[in-house]
């Protein structure tokens, strides 16, 4: 991972972060589990869903709807830098 | 760009005339109409340009899915039914299932989705109906009640436990062990084809499930939160078409030497329904514009627009019936429909009760303002 690499991961998991302890109401470690602690409904899985793709411009489909993808705010991380990689010209 | 729902009011007044009283009694909306609608794309009319459709917003879709429910409930039942489909393969599907499944949607086949069982109505996680992979192949065990417009669908996305979790498969009502059987006499949108459906030992390509074979989240939540901004706004045109029936009767009938309108409880009656019209109108209306801006705030929104539009359209029609009297008092009459209809959309897609218990959830865990 390149330094420019690491500043976006940074940047997407403090927003991601952000985004779910403010619908908790509590602070969210990078690696706490959601589903394990409760925290997620599935009306609440929805909005996150539909909050990291108008976030950060990709679209979440298929598979990649698994529930280990947004285990914790470090699995959505990966899957959001996973897409943007995806979504990018090769050469780009 | 041309408006892609251009002319499809014209044709829907074609298609569906002064016919829908005699849907409602036969329980049957004929073939070719159905047909027409589904190779138009205007059934699913949410499915993107890439994909052979429409590529409506949830706002155009949305006052369409009124227009039509104005008409006959019936047939915006089936269009319901048809985009909660489409919408699940676009969502849980991959590329290739997108491919493969959607240009039929939006051309001309017809599906449903199937969900409840008798003993899993809104209690999903009771399902007991079950998809097991076996080799190249699935085999589908199970049985499901009340899924509307299964008696006219070539395809039922069914939903059902699979490996730890639960999925969708794509289950063409042709296969061996599929037997589809009318709900007789169903008490609202008596046209929209509800059945129960049997799977007998079905066997489906492996691909036939959505997504890559692994359980994924949102599979219910998914479908149903199309369904339910489909059926909020077919209830803005249930409250359109009691709204117009009773203030033309309030009008044109006179008694006791003035127009019904002149008598002030009726008047009441009339500004009910416009402030019920209005108010499920502006609910929709703000649960698109979610769906169309991709906000977060469109899941509750559109369980609030399903809520609301569905409660305003059973008092609505309440009303009407009221207003119009023994005009309306007869099987068939449009008012008489919207009293049968309504009441039925307080039941599905999330009876009033539980979309009562998300909001109530929601409103705990809300942020403060």
């Amino acid at each position: 991972m390149s330094a420019e690499q690491a500043i976006t991961a940074e940047r997407i998991e403090q927003g991601i972060a952000g985004f779910v302890s403010g619908r908790v109401n509590a602070e969210v470690p990078a690696d706490q589990d959601l589903f394990a602690s409760g925290l997620v409904s599935s009306m609440f899985a929805m909005e996150l869903v539909v909050h990291l793709e108008q976030a950060f411009s990709v679209q979440i489909l298929g598979d990649d709807l698994k529930r280990d993808n947004f285990r914790t705010v470090a699995a959505m991380t990966a899957l959001v830098l996973r897409l943007r990689d995806a979504g990018q010209p090769a050469d780009a | 760009m041309p408006e892609p729902l251009a002319g499809a009011r014209e044709l829907v007044d074609d298609l569906v005339g002064d016919r829908a009283a005699e849907w409602d009694r036969t329980g049957e909306i004929p073939d070719e109409v159905l047909r027409t609608m589904a190779a138009r794309g205007l059934l699913c009319a949410g499915v993107p340009a890439d994909f052979g459709g429409l590529g409506a917003t949830s706002a155009a879709n949305g006052e369409f899915t009124a227009y039509v429910g104005s008409r006959c409930s019936s047939l915006r039942s089936v269009m319901t039914s048809q985009g909660m489909a489409a919408w699940a393969i676009q969502r849980l599907g991959g590329p290739r299932q997108r491919a493969m499944y959607l240009p039929k949607l939006a051309g001309g086949q017809l599906a449903a989705v199937a969900f409840s069982e008798a003993e899993a109505g809104s209690d999903l996680s009771a399902m007991t109906t079950t998809i097991e992979p076996d080799g190249d192949a699935v085999v589908v065990r199970g049985r499901k009640v009340w899924t509307t417009a299964a008696h006219y669908a070539d395809v039922i996305v069914v939903v059902g436990r699979y490996g730890s979790g639960a999925a969708a498969v794509v289950v063409p009502a042709s296969a061996p062990g599929v037997t589809v059987r009318r709900v007789p006499l169903p008490s609202g949108c008596r046209a929209a084809g509800h059945a129960d459906v049997r799977l007998d030992e079905v066997r489906l390509p492996a691909d036939a499930v959505l997504g890559g074979g692994q359980p994924l989240m949102l599979l219910v939540t998914t479908a149903l939160a199309y369904g339910r901004i489909s059926v909020a706004w077919g209830c803005v045109g249930i409250l359109r078409a009691c709204l117009d029936a009773a203030r033309r009767h309030a009008r044109d009938r006179r008694q006791f030497g003035e127009p019904l309108a002149r008598h002030q409880l009726v008047g009441r009656h009339l500004a009910n329904l416009l402030t019920a019209e209005q108010i499920a109108t502006r609910v929709c209306e703000h649960a698109s514009r979610g769906w169309d801006s991709g906000s977060p705030d469109m899941v509750i929104a559109t369980v609030l627009a399903k809520q609301v539009s569905a409660v305003q359209a059973a008092q609505g029609a309440a009303t009407a019936v009221q207003v119009l009297g023994s005009t309306a008092a007869h099987e068939g009459h449009v008012v008489e429909r919207a009293y049968r209809d309504a009441k039925l959309m307080e039941l599905i897609e999330g009876s009033t009760e539980i979309c009562q218990l998300i909001l109530a959830d929601h409103a705990v865990s809300m942020a403060a303002s």
